[in-house]
């Protein structure tokens, strides 16, 4: 697993030069690879590289499609922008909330919803809107959360 | 550099090419707000308070970056500006949790001091907060993120002044957080607890756990002077209210250290543990009991005439001190020297000021740790590497240097060093008491263009050097008079001491002072007065920020006495 892991690294460090510039390429292209980036992959980058591990996190955690925590097996993104926020923005973030019983930026302990705020996807015409994975839903209220959430569960096997 | 000239607020103002806006005012006493800016770090230019007006310029100027030019008109507080700081005011105290009277800084922050500047007398937005968690796994001081305003200041001072690179941002948005390495708790974390961070800190952020609601900025004493616990001697502003020690800060742009401070001099004296000597003691009926100065002294002073006698001390103390000890033994013919090994010439090169670390292009160390002993030199060799230059470190243990070492060599192939030194520029040694015979005789090439640093292990080694005291050991004597300071002796000097009549003058309990004769107290490094010579050869002043037990006396006063009795 360890091995597996330093591979990887070494073979994208050589893939993309081991220099400063090289570090956002380097955790997008590993994340992309293994889902998310966890704390010995990034403290082999730090090594690999001779940057400090704080700026190699800071970097991680910066980019949106660069993951530090392991994320479920729906990811949820919520517009947090304004057109979305005077749409009823914050009653849809509300019942995500409750329903998934985590916060923005949490994984369901079972492993199957990430929660996570994003900004603008362009649709602001249907506001709120929310993307699961790739699929989009606007026009939210609470009923229609419940619904979408209730649908996924059912399609995944009445789990959780 | 060249003058230039500009207006502030209609002043004319002269100011140096290069300066930005923000120097300018400042030497013509106009103030203008900051929060990310601070002087001791590089210029950020991030959170928009420092804006001013320029005359032809199109929107506002960070005055922090913008640099000054010939003919500028500048207004530091226009409508205009005066809108957008209270704004950005309005966002910052929205965004966090500032309810000052729960907040330990209230009074001495720098976020709360431009609230009032500005008039900021209600919420104008919303504050969806949520609460953060603090972090206290750090021993000295405490992380409370709900005060946070994310200046960055403390990043910075990480990776500028202490080059230990420990912090950084978590995530963006709201959710934004000052981490430490891949967010682990500080405790836990690479953090060397130097405490630069929180000397910078704007606000309630970073809290000391020591001083934390001890007394604001304006029932505070300051008190400048040196720091006596390794021989770098760092300059030190310790904070004092109603004779208790509350803080100790760095001074920016002071020697050697340009306010850099250690563990061991910021936070470690003020949790110390040992009981302390507060008055002279005497042996009687076999026990150490309670006597005056008169009395101890007169013992001491007829002991000393009555048989052979050695004084040892420990480099702990002031140069005043040293040199009565030196003194005082000369006028009873008896032998005087320092406890601490002494670190050799080298017989080569030139010497070095602890500063000359910061612009070398090759630094090689050897026989020494300074990151243990000397830190600040640590840290300013990690900070030259950061600058591009190659460090070398000779050793055959460990070395907390190498980490971050352009090369880590055996005594043996101590040649290599020299050969990366070979046309590079400027070249320093740092070296100490372990360094072998083989690593000088290789580093030798070097020649006299290259800069030494002899870290002495002792405190005032320098002082020691000058009032003559050259390593020594306990010998066959009917006296021993071993003066301690704040040191405690360690194991092998107990071992060392045989059963002579021992006077032992010293400002903690420990058990050579059990086992002595007459013991003597002495003032700690807050209490003293006088001079300490540190690395560069400096006498540098200390002064007295809090006043000594009673029945204290300090050291050189008691010697010059005991001089006197003996006539
Ligand atoms: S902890 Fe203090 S210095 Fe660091 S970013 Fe927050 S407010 Fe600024
Ligand atoms: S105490 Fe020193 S090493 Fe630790 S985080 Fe602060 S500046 Fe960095
Ligand atoms: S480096 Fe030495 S002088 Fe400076 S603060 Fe640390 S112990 Fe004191
Ligand atoms: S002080 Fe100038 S932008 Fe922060």
């Amino acid at each position: 697993m360890e091995e597996r892991m330093m591979h990887q690294v070494d073979e994208t460090v050589a893939r993309y030069g081991s220099t400063d510039e090289a570090l956002v390429e380097i955790l997008r292209d590993l994340s992309q690879q293994a889902g998310y980036l966890d704390r010995p992959t990034l403290a082999a980058v730090a090594k690999k590289l001779a940057v400090p591990e704080s700026r190699v996190f800071s970097v991680a955690s910066f980019y949106s499609m660069i993951s530090v925590e392991p994320l479920g097996k729906h990811v949820i993104r919520m517009c947090q922008d304004a057109p979305c926020h005077v749409a009823g923005g914050r009653k849809i973030w509300e019942t995500l909330e409750q329903a998934l019983g985590i916060q923005f930026g949490q994984t369901t302990s079972d492993g199957q919803w990430t929660l996570m705020p994003t900004s603008c996807i362009g649709l602001c015409a249907v506001g709120p809107v929310m993307m699961i994975d790739d699929e989009v839903f606007g026009n939210l209220t609470p009923e229609k959360v419940n619904e979408i959430l209730a649908r996924y569960r059912e399609q995944d096997g009445g789990a959780a | 550099m060249s003058e230039i000239h500009l207006t502030i607020n209609g002043k004319p103002v002269v100011a140096q090419s290069g300066q930005t806006i923000l120097e300018a005012a400042k030497q013509a006493d106009i103030d203008i707000p900051v929060l990310c800016h601070h002087p001791a770090l590089a210029n950020w230019g991030a959170c928009r308070m420092c804006l001013v007006e320029v005359k032809g310029m199109r929107g506002l100027q960070t005055s922090c970056t913008c640099p000054a030019t010939e003919g500028m008109e500048v207004e530091t507080e226009t409508e205009k500006v005066v809108a957008v700081r209270k704004f950005v005011l309005e966002l910052l105290f929205s965004e966090r949790n500032h309810y000052c009277m729960y907040c330990q800084m209230s009074g001495d922050c720098e976020l709360q001091d431009l609230a009032y500047r500005y008039g900021l007398d209600h919420w104008t937005y919303p504050r969806p907060f949520e609460k953060m968690e603090v972090d206290a796994s750090r021993k000295y001081f405490i992380m409370d993120p709900n005060r946070c305003i994310l200046c960055s200041r403390c990043i910075r001072a990480c990776s500028e002044i202490a080059a230990n690179h420990t912090l950084g941002l978590r995530d963006r948005g709201a959710r934004t957080m000052v981490v430490a390495d891949l967010d682990v708790p500080f405790g836990e974390s690479t953090c060397v607890e130097c405490g630069t961070c929180l000397q910078v800190c704007p606000t309630g952020a970073l809290i000391d756990a020591k001083s934390a609601y001890g007394g604001r900025e304006k029932d505070v004493i300051h008190t400048q002077t040196t720091c006596m616990q390794c021989s770098v001697g760092c300059d030190l502003d310790v904070v004092t209210r109603y004779q208790r020690l509350l803080r100790v800060d760095g001074v920016w742009e002071s020697e050697p250290s340009g306010g850099l401070l250690c563990v061991d001099g910021r936070f470690k004296p003020l949790y110390e543990k040992r009981q302390r000597v507060t008055g002279p003691l005497v042996r009687k009926d076999g026990k150490l009991v309670a006597a005056g100065w008169n009395e101890a002294l007169g013992i001491v002073a007829e002991k000393l005439q009555s048989g052979s006698c050695q004084g040892l001390a420990y480099c702990a103390t002031t140069d005043e001190a040293l040199t009565a000890f030196a003194r005082l033994f000369a006028k009873v013919d008896g032998a005087a020297g320092r406890i601490e090994p002494q670190v050799a010439p080298l017989g080569f090169g030139q010497v070095a000021k602890v500063q000359d670390v910061l612009d070398a292009d090759v630094i090689i160390v050897t026989g020494a740790q300074p990151l243990e002993y000397q830190r600040v030199i640590g840290y300013f060799i990690h900070r030259a590497a950061d600058q591009g230059a190659q460090v070398a470190v000779i050793t055959d243990d460990e070395n907390g240097l190498s980490a971050r070492a352009a090369m880590t060599l055996t005594s043996a192939e101590a040649g290599k060093a020299v050969e990366t030194a070979a046309g590079a520029g400027k070249v320093v040694v740092v070296y100490g008491t372990e360094i072998k015979p083989e690593v000088i005789a290789a580093l030798k090439p070097l020649g006299d263009e290259a800069y030494i640093l002899a870290l002495d292990p002792a405190r005032n080694a320098q002082g020691a050097t000058a009032a003559g005291l050259q390593p020594q050991e306990p010998s066959d004597v009917d006296v021993l008079y071993f003066l301690l300071g704040e040191q405690s002796e360690d194991a092998a000097l107990l071992a060392k001491v045989n059963g002579a009549f021992k006077i032992v003058q010293a400002a903690y309990h420990s058990p050579l002072v059990d086992q002595a004769d007459v013991v003597l107290p002495t003032p700690i490094w807050v209490e003293r007065t006088g001079h300490v010579t540190n690395l560069d050869g400096s006498a540098k002043p200390l002064h007295a920020a809090l006043l000594m037990p009673e029945n204290v006396r300090d050291e050189a006063e008691a010697l010059a006495a005991l001089a006197d009795m003996i006539g």
